[in-house]
């Protein structure tokens, strides 16, 4: 008797705990305004999108990823912002160009003034003084800022400003043209004084809730999860349709490319080209293929061991003298096909790839090489070439060795040819190059590492040939700057950008010249000649120019803002405050909200009560039948 | 050795492997090849000389190695972990108070389950040897034991996250809960369950086939044992022969697979955290290798060590009480 009344306690427990949680979700509904048993949020307009990458910071101080700009684009303003071709946004009525309405160079071009929009407002209702602006760019170069400090070395000492007349004002080291507002240079965002001088570790603050300028802030970040960003309600320029911006960070692009086709993600970043095609037949979803200003290469030890040694360079490591001689690199680069590569390792995306300034950049900065100049794919020309230059297999075993009067004579042109095993186009890649190398006569041994050893081996010099990439400024000034010879790795430890050990003084005169240049025409010719020297000289062979994989719910949003145009990113993802964010609209009504999905909650209390209850029933029929037993 | 020695050889030898465990992280993720300071800025603008000498130092690496050791045990000492790399300065100490719960939440359910389940199975399978029920969940148990879970997970993740041609697309494809749904009470509570029955369920299947085999091999073994023939000769009841002697027997084996499994809740479950965008410790420890993030590496790597040996530990002490003969020996 007494198991039987234990039973039905069960019963009544778990009834009493159904109708608790039954209540709860009432109250809980209630309270959130979530509608229907999924929940979801009244009104309240969402736009989703997603990608696989973490931010490294949310802070403009310490983040360098090219996913943390996104959430700068629509918070902070540049003094002198791209428009959506990457010149310059010279709109000064339109609240998200630039700060600078007008710039004030010597003729010497060493001092500047600028001159600041009026009525810009923090989100806390504070104004955007040119204090701000003053304090922000010496607050980068003075707490070393990994980024926005590579923009402002040229200036000399403290920047200044007049808040009465709204300007700043700072000299230069040297003339440069850099700074006088005909190029979009200083890609430094503007933070609010108030907030950052309160810190004791400007540089280590986390940025969230975030203080901003632009159409929306920040208001959440959760590692691993998502960055939430909030409509400004300070912000001067057109209302938004949205209401909430969403980041969701997924870790692998299949269940990226779910949650797009459940309506869980507006808009995704893919870098897989098989997910992209596939998502390309999906009823509601638009794709676009497009260009970013990026590259990926494979890089040649030009002689890290055998150069001179100077103030700051001691020659060191092991590469093959064979890759000192241009003419090998040539052979090389003329074994590689690029237009190969970006149809098989690329799925036919991508730009096959030349110089080393991408062709979405500034416009005007590239340099394409045409006619004689061009270095095409030819075996037997690069076979031809080598054969020329003395490189003959003598011993018929398939690979050439050094000639006579060379820097090792008879040695086997058998290169260390090091990929990355985080990075799978650049092993793919690998399967092709190969082969085309064994063709010419070189023998290529392929080994797969991690980024980290591969940076470490370049620094010491102990490759000949390697597989990476680049991401330059649309400003072709820092890609420029990665190869002059003081950028060298110096002495087999430390870290230097210039990874194929390029040293060239012309390219280095022309370097310091192209900085100087106020004149932009003047200073393409100059940039134009640079690239035609690198390319010719050949320490890099650019494979390709990467894509950007964009896929979007058609039927949830519109309005993006393409940047470049016609096939870029369309979440403007270059300067700021971006148009895209007040541009991008639901398509209809009810389009757009945030929604949960899933099992409703009153359903989950049924399960939990029903599990309740059932373990109770098994626990006390199970005692039940022992009591009994034991009678 | 009485109870007590026992106890306190056990207790002391659980410290000095934590000791151990203690000095060999700072070593071992410092030989790893590759310097974070590089690797955090390289191919991006902000990648040159200076800057990465900026890195070192913000991050305390320029100090000499003795230094950093003697800073690291000092700090550790205080349950500082300090400051994660590739998280620019967030402390650690938050990094990973953020991440376990979701941790612990999802593979501590789905261990528990799956211990439940397996044990069960196994011993449905084991006390029906031979029979046709025997065979079929001896297959279908080693089935779920070899099959990747990543595969499965993909599968799950299709059918039931985006939905494929009968199966309805009912859960959500990945996280913890719905951000920007300012949801609070059951309603989140709902929430986070929704985003947990895929991975609960993945994981719950692809751990029960251990626990099943070994149940049902150590049930198998007990079962010829003399004092079963003589309890039934005794004219024990079989249900009273299976789970009052056979059982707790068979269940001796087992147990330290049990509390090896629940110490390794805390090191989350890679694969798993990766197909469903889960926010764990696992997948936590795998940014932190691959950023060589030394500060947050070293703390993952102690509570995992932490959580294992006191899962061994407390084993150890749990068996003396279970088994009489370890307290004799």
């Amino acid at each position: 008797m007494r198991s039987t009344w234990r039973m039905v306690l069960a019963f009544v427990v778990g009834a009493a705990i159904a109708t608790a949680g039954f209540v709860q979700v009432a109250l809980a509904q209630e309270e959130t305004g979530a509608t229907g048993a999924t929940g979801g949020t009244e009104e309240k307009v969402t736009f989703t999108w997603g990608s696989t990458g973490e931010p490294s910071s949310l802070n403009p101080m310490s983040g360098y990823l090219a996913v943390d700009f996104y959430f700068w684009t629509a918070t902070y303003h540049l003094l002198i912002d791209w428009d959506e071709n990457l010149g310059v946004d010279k709109d000064v009525d339109d609240p998200g160009s630039g700060l600078v309405t007008e710039v004030e160079m010597s003729d010497d071009a060493m001092s500047y003034t600028y001159h600041l929009k009026d009525g810009i407002m923090w989100s806390d209702g504070q104004p955007l003084t040119a204090e701000d602006v003053a304090y922000t760019l010496n607050l980068y170069k003075g707490n070393h800022a990994y980024l926005p400090q590579n923009y402002l070395t040229l200036i000399d000492g403290e920047v200044s400003f007049d808040n009465e007349a709204n300007t700043i004002s700072f000299t230069t080291r040297e003339p440069t043209g850099l700074y006088s507002g005909k190029v979009a240079y200083m890609y430094d965002y503007i933070l609010p004084k108030h907030v950052f001088e309160t810190l004791e570790k400007p540089k280590q603050f986390e940025n969230v809730p975030n203080v901003g300028s632009g159409p929306f802030v920040i208001t959440e970040y959760e590692v691993g999860e998502f960055v939430v960003m909030e409509k400004n309600p300070y912000w001067v320029g057109p209302e938004p349709a949205v209401d909430e911006l969403i980041y969701r960070i997924y870790k692998n692009e299949d269940a990226l490319a779910e949650g797009v086709k459940a309506g869980e993600v507006d808009f995704a970043y893919f870098t897989s080209a098989n997910i992209f095609d596939s998502m390309a037949t999906e009823p509601n979803i638009e794709t676009m293929a497009g260009t970013i200003p990026s590259f990926s290469e494979i890089g040649f030890n030009t002689g890290s061991a055998y150069q001179e040694a100077d103030d700051i360079f001691t020659p060191h490591g092991d590469g093959h003298p064979a890759l000192t001689d241009v003419n090998v690199r040539r052979a090389i680069r003329m074994a590689i096909d690029s237009q190969t590569l970006t149809d098989r390792v690329l799925g036919g995306y991508g730009l096959p790839g030349d110089t080393i300034v991408p062709p979405v950049s500034v416009a005007g900065a590239r340099w394409e090489p045409t006619g004689e100049e061009v270095i095409p794919f030819d075996l037997e020309a690069a076979a031809q070439l080598l054969e020329d230059n003395g490189y003959v297999d003598s011993d018929g075993d398939g690979v050439r060795e050094m000639p006579e009067g060379s820097l090792d004579p008879g040695r086997p042109l058998e290169f260390r040819y090091y990929v990355r095993s985080n990075e799978q186009t650049s092993v793919d890649a690998s399967q092709f190059v190969k082969p085309w190398l064994e063709e010419i006569g070189i023998q290529a041994n392929v080994e797969v590492v991690t980024s980290g050893r591969l940076g470490d081996i370049i620094n010491e010099g102990t490759y000949d040939l390697f597989s990476w990439g680049w991401i330059p400024d649309p400003d072709p000034d820092s890609a420029l700057s990665w190869f002059t010879c003081d950028q060298r790795p110096p002495d087999g430890k430390t870290y230097g950008n210039n990874d194929s050990y390029y040293c060239n003084p012309e390219y280095d005169a022309m370097y310091a010249e192209q900085r100087a240049t106020v004149d932009p025409e003047a200073r393409w010719e100059i940039v134009h000649e640079m690239q035609r020297i690198y390319y010719e000289d050949a320490a890099y062979a650019v494979m390709w120019y990467d894509p950007v994989f964009s896929v979007w719910r058609s039927d949830r949003f519109t309005g993006f803002v393409v940047q470049p145009q016609p096939k870029g990113d369309p979440l403007e993802s270059w300067g700021g405050p971006s148009s895209v964010w007040w541009k991008i609209r639901p398509v209809g009504a009810g389009t757009g909200t945030t929604e949960t999905r899933g099992i409703p909650a009153a359903a989950w209390i049924g399960i939990i009560a029903g599990v309740v209850i059932i373990a109770a029933a098994i626990v006390l029929g199970r005692r039940r039948r022992s009591t009994e037993d034991e009678a | 050795m009485g109870t007590r020695g026992y106890l306190a050889g056990k207790i002391l030898q659980a410290f000095l492997t934590l000791v151990f465990v203690l000095c060999f992280n700072f070593f071992l993720f410092r030989v790893m090849p590759g310097d974070p300071a590089a690797l955090l800025l390289r191919g991006t603008s902000a990648f040159n000389p200076e800057n990465v000498e900026q890195v070192r130092e913000d991050l305390g690496l320029n100090e000499s190695l003795p230094k950093q050791f003697l800073i690291y045990m000092a700090d550790t000492a205080q349950l500082n972990f300090g400051e994660s790399f590739f998280l620019r300065g967030k402390p650690v100490n938050e990094v990973v108070a953020d991440k376990i719960w979701p941790t612990v939440l999802l593979v501590g359910t789905s261990t528990i389950a799956s211990i439940v389940l397996g044990l069960f199975i196994g011993i449905w399978g084991g006390w029906r040897r031979g029979t046709v029920a025997d065979y079929g969940s001896l297959t279908f148990t080693l089935f779920v034991y070899a099959m990747p879970e990543f595969w499965f997970g993909i599968l799950v993740l299709m059918a039931f996250g985006g939905g494929v041609g009968p199966f309805p697309s009912i859960f959500p494809t990945g996280g913890y809960e719905t951000p920007g749904a300012d949801l609070t009470g059951f309603a989140h509570a709902a929430d986070v369950l929704n985003h947990m029955v895929m991975p609960f369920f993945v994981l719950t299947v692809a751990y029960l086939g251990e626990y099943a085999i070994i149940m049902r091999n150590s049930l198998t073994d007990v079962m010829a044992d003399d004092f079963v023939t003589t309890a039934r000769a005794k004219g024990v009841r079989e249900k009273q022969v299976l789970w009052r002697h056979v059982v707790p027997n068979a269940l001796l084996p087992t147990w330290t697979l049990t509390m090896l499994s629940l110490g390794f809740v805390f090191g989350g479950a890679i694969t798993i955290e990766y197909v469903f965008s889960w926010p764990g410790l696992g997948w936590l420890t795998v940014q932190a290798i691959e950023a060589k993030d030394f500060a947050l590496l070293q703390a993952l790597f102690l509570i995992f060590s932490a959580a294992v040996i006191i899962a061994n530990l407390i084993a150890d002490i749990t068996y003396m009480y279970l088994d009489p003969r370890v307290r004799a020996a």
